[in-house]
């Protein structure tokens, strides 16, 4: 009896973790063993100990990727920024604020391919935005926007922020409901104008969302590979321009079979990874603190 | 007396309602500006996708409604690219994942959150580090996998067995099992059940509201899936959609008409689903975050 009773909880364990051991925790230790391999997926791994890693740190196209990976992050705080914006102007009583709601959802249902086409199809020289801002006159000549370095990476950043407004409007929208009326009430009679009540009450009161969309949007920015490849194919850019560090990592390992010095670029995301997340715990430490 | 009063506070009525009235001419404006942002790339695809031969798709300014709408590009793609195997795929993908996520994953977290045994904490923490990991350091030992040893490779197994089960989702039912009384399972062991008996008869019903948000997420994420899949499925006929649709745009790269009709077509049945369920899926999406 006992005894049935103490395996119980391990059989209702067994489907899961059998699933997480096999897909999650044995490629986890196998990464770090290959990337100290010269392996080809096809030929059987042969030990070499640092050379992959000497060889990344030589490459200057690592580093370049490192860079625009850094880089992607200012998309986090442009999130924060204009997604709050975003909540506080839907936050209100408005027949038919549910469409509007509904409309600045769809990029996020429709998915990063999909939408990433279509973006593709408005930036081509010989597309819709060209058209509309020639016709403006806002440009003399049209651009290309996708041929020109140093633009790539930029445009490619507008794409992430502009699939993600409408999710992280949500979140906050849904902080704000839960600030209670009395706060503002309390803004207003203490001379606040309508800025400065949101100032003054909705941003402190949004705290927890905003440390949740830092978390959430900064993990995703040094994770970005579909927003790249999408709208730059599979060169990453001309002159690698758009190369971040997971479409680096997929190249080496995906495109020219150095599956040993892919995962060593692994290893360096999954170590940027955990300082980010450690960053992350004392900022929500911190956050606990001061309420 | 009464008239010296009531005059202007009827004029100050007057102004405030038109001020009202102002206000919210401007608040429309800026919702409609900001739905143009977020709509207007479907709507230019949407447009091409409609155009025949006759009708430009570069011209200053741009040519929004065609003059001539036409279903020939939708057609010509239906009949050259698998287009109803992608669909097929996809839901098959989708509803795997979804299903047996909600199974593995709820089995799973009974234990966590209404149990003691032995390695609890263990297990609990290792789950825990490998939920920071980045999923993207599991593909070069994925594919290693894939290929070797479970020989599914360029099949849909390959992208349904390594997301049966997820960390995220485990910590999800967890929460929502811990909410559930004592008592009621207490009552249910005193009248002879079994635990399997009272995690489906007694807890499953309870927190359905939970497992509606666990399958959307899970939906969603699935559906618009990339990378992996990409890396995986090889055979035009297996691609789920994503994959399709990025092959598509590789496939038709001058011809424009055709890849917009593709990516309507992918995005309608999406839209629809949102905008039957869409309360569940706003609030499935965002209500991960509890502050």
């Amino acid at each position: 009896m006992t005894r049935r009773t103490s395996l119980t909880p391990y059989l209702f364990l067994t489907p899961a973790l059998l699933v997480i051991a096999v897909f999650t925790l044995y490629p986890i230790i196998s990464v770090v063993y290959y990337s100290f391999t010269d392996y080809s997926i096809v030929t059987p791994p042969e030990w070499i100990g640092l050379r992959n890693y000497q060889q990344l740190m030589k490459d200057p196209v690592f580093w370049l990727a490192l860079k625009h990976s850094f880089t992607y992050l200012l998309v986090t705080p442009t999130l924060i920024i204009l997604c709050m914006i975003l909540a506080i102007v839907v936050n209100r009583k408005l027949p038919g604020i549910n469409l509007f709601r509904a409309l600045y959802y769809i990029p996020v249902i429709c998915g990063t391919i999909a939408v990433g086409i279509a973006w593709r199809m408005m930036l081509d020289t010989n597309g819709a935005l060209n058209g509309l801002l020639l016709s403006m006159g806002i440009l003399k000549e049209p651009v290309q926007w996708l041929a020109e370095p140093s633009y790539t990476l930029t445009i490619v950043m507008m794409l992430t922020i502009w699939l993600g407004l409408g999710y992280y409007m949500m979140i906050f929208l849904a902080g704000l409901q839960n600030i209670p009326e009395e706060l503002y009430d309390a803004a207003l009679i203490d001379g606040c104008n309508s800025w400065q009540k949101h100032w003054y009450v909705s941003v402190p009161g949004l705290r927890p969302q905003i440390t949740f969309v830092a978390v959430i949007s900064s993990l995703a920015a040094l994770q970005v590979f579909n927003e790249v490849y999408i709208l730059t194919g599979e060169l990453g850019g001309i002159l690698n321009s758009a190369v971040t560090i997971v479409f680096y990592m997929w190249r080496q390992a995906f495109r020219l079979h150095h599956a040993g010095m892919g995962s060593a670029v692994a290893m360096v995301l999954l170590i940027i990874t955990l300082a980010f997340s450690i960053m992350n715990i004392r900022m929500l430490e911190r956050g606990t603190e001061a309420q | 007396m009464e008239l010296t009063k009531s005059k202007p506070s009827s004029a100050i009525k007057q102004a405030r309602v038109r001020g009202r009235t102002l206000e919210t001419i401007f608040w429309y404006t800026v919702l409609c500006l900001i739905a143009v942002i977020t709509v207007f790339p479907f709507i230019w695809v949407l447009s091409t996708s409609l155009k025949g031969p006759n009708d430009v798709i570069y011209s200053v300014p741009p040519q929004l409604f065609p003059n001539d709408p036409t279903i020939d590009n939708y057609r010509r793609v239906w009949q050259q690219l698998p287009m109803a195997n992608f669909f097929t795929n996809s839901i098959l993908v989708a509803a795997a994942t979804v299903t047996l996520n909600l199974l593995f994953c709820s089995l799973a977290a009974y234990p966590f959150a209404k149990m003691q045994f032995r390695g609890k904490d263990l297990i609990f923490y290792l789950l825990l580090a490998t939920f920071i990991v980045p999923p993207q350091l599991t593909y070069i030992p994925g594919f290693v996998l894939a290929v070797n040893v479970f020989h599914y490779y360029d099949t849909i197994f390959a992208l349904i067995f390594p997301s049966l089960a997820t960390v995220f989702n485990i910590f999800l039912m967890r929460q929502a099992f811990k909410t559930v009384p004592d008592e009621l399972i207490d009552a249910g062991r005193i009248d002879g059940a079994s635990e399997l008996r009272i995690w489906w008869s007694i807890l499953m019903p309870i927190v359905r509201p939970s497992l509606a948000t666990i399958a959307i997420i899970t939906f969603v994420s699935t559906w618009n899936d990339f990378l992996w899949p990409s890396l995986m499925l090889h055979t035009r006929e297996r691609m789920t959609l994503p994959v399709g649709l990025a092959n598509l745009q590789g496939m038709f790269t001058s011809d424009q008409r055709g890849i917009a009709a593709g990516v309507v077509m992918t995005i309608i049945p999406i839209l629809i689903v949102f905008v039957l369920l869409q309360r569940q899926f706003v609030r499935g999406l965002s209500g991960a975050v509890k502050g």
